[in-house]
């Protein structure tokens, strides 16, 4: 290798490729449509990761052995809570399918009557998970967070983008 | 620059030949991890979580792959041969070091080699334990430890993945500099194999491809049994 052309591409070459990553980043909105997204994405996203939080607050109480019934108690409160605001965070076109960044599937829509009776089963199960954390049995109170979890999957299976 | 003077005027002179530098298995594992970054990026960018899984064992065989080789490889691929202390170091960024005359990483390249490995270990490791069951996918581990623990783990692998690139990065500008400085050739030989060295210099050995098939297998199995949940473990 001799001479000023190799010695150019030698340092030439990852400069290119440093830039073509960089490139590859800003190109990413590309694919949504014009406009702002609607609020109801963040918003129910939000609300969802709360529900989320929630949740591992009252499995984590559960794992530790000497669950916390206060901590139970106000998650479970929290979740049932944030399950019956659902109903306006899905408004037409804001799904996935509309080209937004969401993993809110067509399903929603096109099935509503399924879509509704997913979000009674989360609001009739996080109910439930009240009633048993006012008990305080740590046993039943784990029965129910897998009835509770289950509303969950229920719903993300049929009506969420698929995870494998 | 008078220790860049001093380095370069003694290469002009001095004949060389092409000589054998990286094997096989080193060049294909990097070009090989190349592409999966690159697919694991996409893959969590397009929540592709199944592939992004199965590439993830595909990387982390790979990894492992590469910690074998470093011990039953060839000369440049051992980290006994490579990985030097402080005071070589010390000397490299002195300018004692002649790409001319020595084949393989440099002291400092061995630490860049090492800090990549274990970066990506750890970013491919916290994946395996990653994820919430009853929140979409879960790395195959995630049993293994506390939902909270987990959610810390899930949270520090959403982020990590900018260490790991900003390594990269470094990695490539470095390539690009101190090929450009000492007017040496570094990609050519990671593709090819081969590069110009001082007659002097030794070729690495041709690779041998028994123990290298012997290494993927070993690899290639622990990947897959973590894959599976590591049993009995979970």
């Amino acid at each position: 290798m001799t001479g000023k052309t190799s010695f150019r591409l030698i340092a030439i070459t990852p400069a290119i490729a440093l830039l073509a990553a960089c490139g590859g980043e800003a190109g990413d909105s590309a694919t949504q449509p014009a406009g702002d997204p609607p609020a109801e994405i963040e918003q129910r996203h939000d609300n969802f990761e709360e529900i989320g939080d929630s949740f591992k607050a009252i499995r984590a109480q559960l794992e530790s052995g000497d669950p916390d019934m206060a901590v139970i108690q106000a998650s479970a409160t929290d979740i049932h809570e944030r399950a019956g605001r659902l109903d306006g965070y899905f408004p037409e076109g804001s799904g996935r399918d509309a080209g937004w960044d969401t993993e809110a599937l067509a399903t929603i829509w096109e099935q509503p009557e399924e879509f509704e009776a997913a979000k009674a089963k989360l609001l009739e199960e996080s109910e439930m998970m009240m009633t048993v954390a006012a008990d305080g049995d740590a046993a039943a109170i784990g029965e129910q967070a897998k009835a509770l979890g289950g509303a969950c999957k229920n719903c993300h299976d049929t009506f969420r983008l698929d995870d494998d | 620059m008078t220790t860049e003077a001093a380095a370069a005027a003694p290469a002009a002179q001095t004949s060389t030949r092409s000589i054998r530098i990286w094997d096989w298995p080193v060049r294909l594992v990097h070009w090989s991890i190349v592409a999966l970054i690159a697919g694991m990026y996409l893959t969590a960018e397009n929540s592709e979580w199944g592939w992004h899984m199965r590439l993830g064992h595909v990387l982390l065989a790979l990894l492992i792959f590469r910690v074998i080789w470093g011990f039953v490889g060839t000369e440049t691929a051992r980290f006994g041969s490579f990985v030097k202390g402080p005071g070589a170091v010390l000397g490299y960024l002195r300018g004692a070091y002649d790409y001319r005359r020595n084949k393989g990483h440099s002291p400092l390249a061995a630490l860049s080699v090492l800090a990549l490995l274990g970066l990506m270990f750890a970013q491919v490791g916290m994946g395996l334990f990653a994820g919430d069951p009853y929140d979409g996918a879960t790395g195959p581990l995630n049993p293994l430890v506390g939902v909270m623990t987990a959610d810390t783990i899930t949270e520090t692998h959403e982020w990590f993945y900018w260490v790991i690139f900003a390594f990269i990065a470094l990695h490539i500008t470095a390539v690009g500099v101190i090929g450009a400085m000492q007017a040496t050739n570094l990609i050519g030989p990671m593709i090819g194999g081969t590069g110009e060295k001082a007659v002097e210099v030794e070729a690495n050995q041709p690779t041998p491809w028994g123990r290298a098939l012997g290494a993927l297998a070993v690899s290639a199995g622990i990947a897959f049994w973590v894959y599976l949940g590591a049993p009995p473990l979970t």
